[in-house]
């Protein structure tokens, strides 16, 4: 289904901007059968070739994203929904097709932004800001703020070993949202900490949109999906089944045909 | 594009330095304690090479404390800094599938962190120097760029270990052994005057070696470092460099897959 862009005039904030455009992108991920992960293995088994199995995980998907748009993605498992949020943060390549991309991503997947368990909340936090492009003093100023966010300012100078799960995710998607992001991808984030800070999140994001900030949120929380997104996708098995206004999509997706 | 990648790796600069600076601070364990204690390792080494080897041999190499420190020194950076990246990227599956910056920045900043613990080290050897009243000469002035050709050579040799690491479990058992080998293949313990003239041809081709030889030089003798070896180690450490990065971007892009 084709999207046209004035569908709802009053909620786009400008036009024609896309922030993210993707062009045929495919990516197939080879899986062999047997790992062959020493030098020994790689010199003797030069000659014979590796048998391996492909999977097809995204298959021709264009989508051009808006400035300041908040676009759900939903899909079943598998479908390729958070390999295509890594390839929008620049972790795996695609295979084929073109990726542009004109403002700082802000990723947070599968729970994490690449903390490092050895080093303290603090050190955790300005590693992270400074890879976002913060200044270390950018960061300093923001600490505060994103342990402050995350319910954690005593637990500043501890290391990240000795948090819990829910702590490092709490830790981890306030530090995502403190550093001033211009897009955001957030692959399954309602599952981050309890109702109060899951509450406190969703705030958050209504701010952001608000200022304008490109969201993509994928999600299996439908309900959410219809709240905050204007226009989703869905994926089924790596295909782009459809794009455009959420509730037709969701009804497309919950009603089988 | 070498300027554009220049540049792209100064914009990350601030990263570099402090993925550094918190591992240094890490593998001292913070405390004032720990820093000393970094410094036993060395004084022991050498104390126990000193007792060995100033028996052994029959002519007495000028400034043998020293001579064997400096061996020590550089030695350690060079074996620090590649195993500690051959870690690098391979046993930081978190970062390298969470976020992007250029993966490179692992390593450098591992490799910088060898440079300050080395660094810190030297303060052993500048007392030492104190103590034992080596006269310095205007030749010191090399020893910032023999530093910067050392760190040049180990960073694209670290960069080719902590690349191929990713796919092959095996090098880091393998680089053990090479460095094993490596420590009496590099004259640090002994000068080059135990050996006959025909296995000092093939000494000669390691680059380890004439580093370490040249450092020697300008600090404890107030020589001159010899025009053909310092020729030879530029070279060879630009050319490892661009092996090492050539090797990195070749398999970079696949790196979070193989994780």
């Amino acid at each position: 289904m084709q999207y046209s862009p004035d569908w709802n005039p009053g909620l786009r904030r400008s036009y024609n901007m896309a922030v993210i455009e993707t062009r045929h992108l495919d990516k197939v991920f080879r899986i062999p059968h047997e790992k062959r992960n020493t030098l020994f293995q790689a010199l003797t088994g030069f000659f014979t070739p590796m048998p391996f199995e492909t999977f097809h995980a995204l298959k021709d998907i264009s989508i051009s994203i808006e400035d300041g748009e908040m676009l759900g993605i939903i899909g079943d498992n598998g479908s390729g929904k958070s390999t295509f949020l890594k390839i929008l943060s620049r972790i795996i390549i695609p295979t084929s097709g073109s990726v542009l991309i004109k403002k700082r991503v802000t990723p947070f997947l599968e729970l994490g932004v690449g903390f490092n368990t050895d080093f303290t909340a603090a050190e955790n936090i300005k590693i992270y800001g400074i890879i976002m492009g913060l200044t270390p003093r950018e960061i300093d100023d923001k600490a505060d703020d994103i342990l402050e966010f995350a319910d954690l300012t005593r637990f500043r100078d501890t290391r990240l070993r000795n948090f819990s799960s829910g702590m490092q995710v709490r830790l981890a998607f306030s530090t995502a949202i403190q550093t001033n992001p211009e897009i955001l991808l957030l692959d399954e984030v309602l599952a981050v900490g309890d109702m109060d800070f899951q509450k406190k999140c969703l705030q958050e994001l209504e701010r952001f949109k608000q200022e304008g900030v490109t969201i993509i949120f994928v999600s299996h929380d439908l309900d959410a999906v219809k709240k905050h997104c204007e226009r989703t996708m869905l994926l089924n098995h790596g295909e782009q089944v459809m794009l455009g206004e959420t509730n037709e999509v969701i009804e497309k997706y919950t009603v089988p045909l | 594009m070498l300027i554009q990648f220049l540049r792209e790796r100064y914009n990350y600069r601030h990263l570099i330095w402090i993925l550094a600076w918190v591992d240094f601070k890490q593998r001292y364990k913070n405390s004032v304690l720990g820093y000393l204690w970094s410094l036993l390792e060395p004084l022991l080494m050498l104390g126990i090479l000193y007792i060995v080897f100033s028996n052994l041999m029959k002519n007495p190499v000028e400034h043998y404390p020293l001579f064997l420190l400096m061996g020590i020194i550089m030695w350690s950076f060079f074996s620090r800094a590649t195993t500690s990246s051959l870690a690098s990227i391979r046993f930081k599956p978190s970062l390298i599938k969470k976020v992007y910056f250029p993966r490179d920045i692992l390593v450098i900043s591992n490799c910088t962190t060898a440079l300050l613990m080395s660094l810190f080290e030297s303060v052993v050897f500048i007392m030492f120097m104190a103590i034992f009243r080596i006269p310095l000469s205007l030749n010191i002035a090399y020893l910032p760029c023999i530093i910067f050709l050392f760190y040049i050579l180990t960073l694209g040799v670290s960069l080719a270990l902590a690349t191929l690491n990713v796919y092959y479990q095996d090098i880091q058992y393998i680089w053990a052994l090479v460095l094993q080998l490596g420590f009496f293949a590099t004259p640090v313990m002994y000068p080059l005057s135990v050996f006959p003239t025909s296995f000092l041809k093939i000494l000669s081709y390691n680059p380890l070696a004439q580093i370490i030889f040249i450092a020697r030089d300008v600090t404890l003798y107030s020589k001159v470092p010899n025009a053909a070896s310092l020729a030879f180690v530029i070279v060879i450490a630009f050319v490892i460099l661009a092996i090492g990065y050539a090797i990195f971007a070749r398999l970079e892009p696949r790196f979070a897959e193989e994780l």
